[in-house]
């Protein structure tokens, strides 16, 4: 089931920072259920055992579409797009795909047989996987003929300049590229104390391999650390690994004798915050601090390596969704842009949600025009936000559930029990510092049943016979199949106990129109 | 919900019980409880009513109708007439209003205990006399309005405690149960049905006619009934062997008076009043199962 809406359960499982337990009914409860926890459990269980997905699949269609990267985005567009009957040839430049996943998060959040396996499954679905292929911008001329759509989805793999003195003279060496080259396997042995500048998931990252390559880091941030980029989480692990975080200043110079190299740090002070809450920042004038290291890493924002990366301006863009643009030039292939390229949150699932958006939009425009695609996208949308299913746009079952979405003062809490979040496993801190080996360790199949069975199943019915035993009139039927319930009319008095008794809101009672 | 017996049905649909009505509920549990072999001996009451007139009947298994006032015994009349007939498989229950149980009944449920007939009571408590339209009787709590207790002349007497008077009887069994918890229930209703003997339980059915509560809310304010302490479900073997089944989370009395129309004149000082009566009820129940010295 998760397969038919998310090709990277393993990848997931691991490094989305799981928004979804945010909003997680049982929160209000006792604890979120561990969703990441059980996404990841059922990714594991499905490789230990081999299991192959029964995935819906749609006839297949005559337009071939190519795809440039390999990254999350890139793959899932190529996924779904094959889901959805299309052949797809994707173009990846590294000689592995997998983008920033691949070459960039370390294999302490994300080893790379979780990747790989992901990426298997893409691949079975008939996807092509051109790897070491570098496209130019002429490709957009020459795939005309050969290609009915391009997805770009070529990512942010370019850190942007920071603008001090020093930068040029090599002295501050680039963090991506840092996290690239332990991801190609090299050993960096580091001593000393690195700089590390930047407030996001990579300066987090960066500074998180440098302990592990037997060095010191500290991260210089011109922000707070509430206002830091990276996920909460990442920023504790960090800190307990020894990471040190200095806030409010960023620098203003780099010099070195030849052994070290000194920072000149200006302070900056806040002057109130912004509409997201985050500290608006000023220089605290004439407040410097100097700062000697061994080595400095830029982590800092990264944009398009490729200036043609980018959508073109607004004037050519025929539609503008959420995670994805869409161009239909008068000639040649349709254009979608997708990932980093185009997503606010730089985040993995925001990638995936681009692809599965850019593969339903495409085959939404093959068949009905540019007009089709809001309207269409619209039926498939689950929830409030801009989420869409991929079951309910090839016409599934989900299609039938009632769009409404159960909130914790409609669970009956009668019905559940208080009983505390699995906490996963973690190597030690000490474990932590001195390997590259993955964190967080495997849960077992008891563990996992137990935090799926915490799950209220808010606005689901799991045939927990509530409604069935409660009725005073007997007038629940219960389907042979045992998965349906009825109510039968020629009984119901309409008392509505069973609406009130059902634990998760998964029945509704409205008069009825006569 | 976890029921071995949840296929089972010896109910119909179709019967004429209110829409929500907590008796109909603690009658299909029962009976899910008991199964075929059963015969129910059935006085005046709501249920004579929802059991339908011969030669139609919401239960599969037999009724019989009897005198408000003679459910103990006529209870025993049938078991020794199945004893004669050498049949010991058969359950005889008998099932009465609380009416029909704590007034009327008493004196023949008294004897047919006193003689440790071989059968089991069930009072469906609904907390007045609901057929003939809400008239209090001793088991209208305090508070209530009913139509013998209007406005300002509320009941101000307490519930009679049904089940420390059958203790007293030192009976093999004596419990309560309430529709809200089908699970405990069920297994009361079991244990009884594997004991000799006299057994006695108490089951707590809301009524949405005579409670003037919304149908919908019967069994969440049964639940809170346990809840709120105003209805523990506790168990006594032999007379003297306390079990409680359920730790309340201690809420308050408040919740489960305000949700209730027959409760709609008590002032904050009744309730507090009603709450301290609840807490003392409870303090005696725990010394007695020997969890407070
Ligand atoms: C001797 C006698 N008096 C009065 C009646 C009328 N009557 C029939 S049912 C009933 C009320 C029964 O109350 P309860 O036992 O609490 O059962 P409920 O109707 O509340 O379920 C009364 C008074 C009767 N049938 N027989
Ligand atoms: S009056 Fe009360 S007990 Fe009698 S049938 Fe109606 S709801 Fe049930
Ligand atoms: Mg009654």
């Amino acid at each position: 089931m998760i397969l038919q809406e998310n090709p990277f359960p393993g990848v997931c499982g691991r490094v989305c920072p799981h928004p979804c337990e945010g909003v997680c009914n049982r929160r209000e409860f006792d604890e979120a259920i561990a969703i990441h926890s059980i996404e990841r459990f059922l990714a594991e269980t499905a490789g230990r055992y081999d299991l192959k997905p029964i995935l819906t699949r749609l006839a297949a269609k005559k337009q071939r579409i190519a795809i440039v990267g390999a990254g999350p985005a890139g793959l899932s567009a190529a996924y779904f797009l094959a889901l959805l009957g299309y052949s797809c040839d994707v173009f990846e430049a590294m000689p592995e795909p997998g983008g920033v996943l691949r070459w960039g998060i370390p294999v302490y959040r994300l080893p790379l047989a979780a990747l790989r396996s992901d990426i298997a499954n893409i691949e079975a679905q008939n996807v092509r996987i051109l790897t070491g292929q570098k496209i130019g911008s002429e490709f957009l001329q020459d795939a005309a003929g050969r290609y009915d759509a391009v997805f770009m989805g070529c990512g942010h793999s370019r850190t942007v300049k920071l603008g001090v003195p020093g930068e040029k003279t090599n002295a501050i060496e680039n963090g991506l590229q840092f996290l690239g080259q332990l991801r190609q396997g090299n050993t960096i042995p580091l001593l000393g104390v690195s700089a590390v500048i930047g407030g996001g998931n990579t300066a987090i990252d960066v500074a998180r391999s440098v302990i592990r390559c037997g060095g010191k880091a500290v991260i210089l941030y011109r922000r707070r650390r509430r206002d830091m980029p990276a996920f909460e989480e990442e920023v504790q692990m960090g800190i307990e690994e020894g990471v040190e975080l200095r806030e409010l200043v960023t620098p203003l110079g780099i010099t070195t004798d030849g052994a070290q190299y000194t920072l000149t740090l200006q302070e900056m002070k806040i002057s109130g915050e912004d509409s997201r809450g985050r500290a608006n920042i000023l220089p605290d004038e004439g407040k410097t601090r100097e700062l000697r290291v061994e080595r400095v890493f830029k982590a800092t924002g990264a944009e398009p390596a490729e200036d043609w990366y980018n959508p073109p301006d607004k004037t050519k863009v025929s539609l503008t969704l959420s995670h994805t643009i869409l161009i239909s030039p008068e000639s040649g292939p349709a254009l979608a842009f997708g990932g980093d390229l185009t997503n606010e949150t730089k985040s993995v699932a925001h990638a995936v949600a681009s692809g599965k958006q850019a593969a339903m939009a495409l085959d939404i425009f093959f068949h009905g025009g540019m007009e089709a695609i809001v309207p269409k996208l619209a039926e498939c949308r689950v929830g409030q936000g801009p989420s869409l299913s991929m079951e309910m746009y090839m016409e599934g079952s989900r299609r039938l559930r009632n769009t409404h979405v159960v909130s914790y003062e409609e669970i009956n809490t009668d019905h559940f029990q208080f009983q505390p979040r699995i906490t996963r496993p973690r190597l030690l801190k000490e474990e932590r510092r001195t390997s590259f080996k993955e964190i967080d360790l495997k849960i077992s199949t008891n563990l996992a049943i137990r935090e799926a069975e915490r799950c209220f199943n808010c606005g689901i019915c799991n045939q927990c016979d509530n409604c069935y035993m409660f009725c005073p009139d007997i007038a629940v039927i219960r389907e042979k199949n045992n998965n349906e319930r009825h109510i039968n009319y020629d009984y119901c008095k309409g008392c509505g106990l069973c609406v009130v008794e059902c634990p998760r809101n998964a029945m509704t009672l409205r008069e009825e129109d006569i | 919900m976890e029921l071995d017996t949840k296929d089972d049905e010896y109910m119909y649909s179709g019967h004429v019980g209110c829409p929500g009505c907590g008796a109909a509920i603690a009658m299909r549990f029962t009976l899910k409880a008991l199964g075929a072999k059963t015969i129910v001996v059935l006085p005046a009451c709501c249920w004579s009513i929802i059991a339908g007139p011969y030669p139609q009947s919401t239960l599969k298994v037999p009724v019989i109708h009897s005198a408000f006032e003679t459910g103990g015994a006529v209870a025993s009349g049938v078991r020794a007439a199945l004893d004669v007939k050498g049949d010991t498989e058969t359950t005889v229950v008998t099932w009465a209003g609380d009416g029909g149980t704590f007034d009327i009944g008493f004196q023949a449920l008294s004897g047919a205990v006193e003689r440790n007939e071989d059968f089991i009571y069930v009072c469906y408590d609904n907390e007045a006399y609901m057929n003939t339209g809400v008239q209090r009787s001793s088991s209208t709590p305090y508070g209530a309005w009913t139509t013998t207790t209007p406005g300002q002349d509320w009941k101000k007497m307490r519930k009679k405690n049904i089940v420390e008077a059958l203790v007293a009887h030192r009976i093999p069994y004596a419990a309560t149960a309430n529709i809200a918890f089908p699970e405990d229930l069920v297994r009361k209703v079991q244990k009884a049905k594997a004991l000799k003997g006299s057994k006695f339980i108490h089951v707590y059915a809301s009524c949405p006619t005579g409670w003037r509560i919304p149908s919908e809310m019967s069994v969440k304010i049964a639940r809170m009934a346990v809840q709120t302490n105003i209805f523990p479900l506790y168990e006594v073997e032999n007379g003297n062997k306390y079990t409680i089944n359920y730790k309340p989370k201690e809420y308050l009395v408040r919740e489960y008076f305000k949700l209730q129309g027959r409760f709609r004149h008590l002032t904050d000082r009744d309730l507090d009043q009603i709450q301290e009566m609840v807490n003392e009820d409870w303090e005696v129940l725990l010394r007695k199962a020997a969890e407070r010295v």
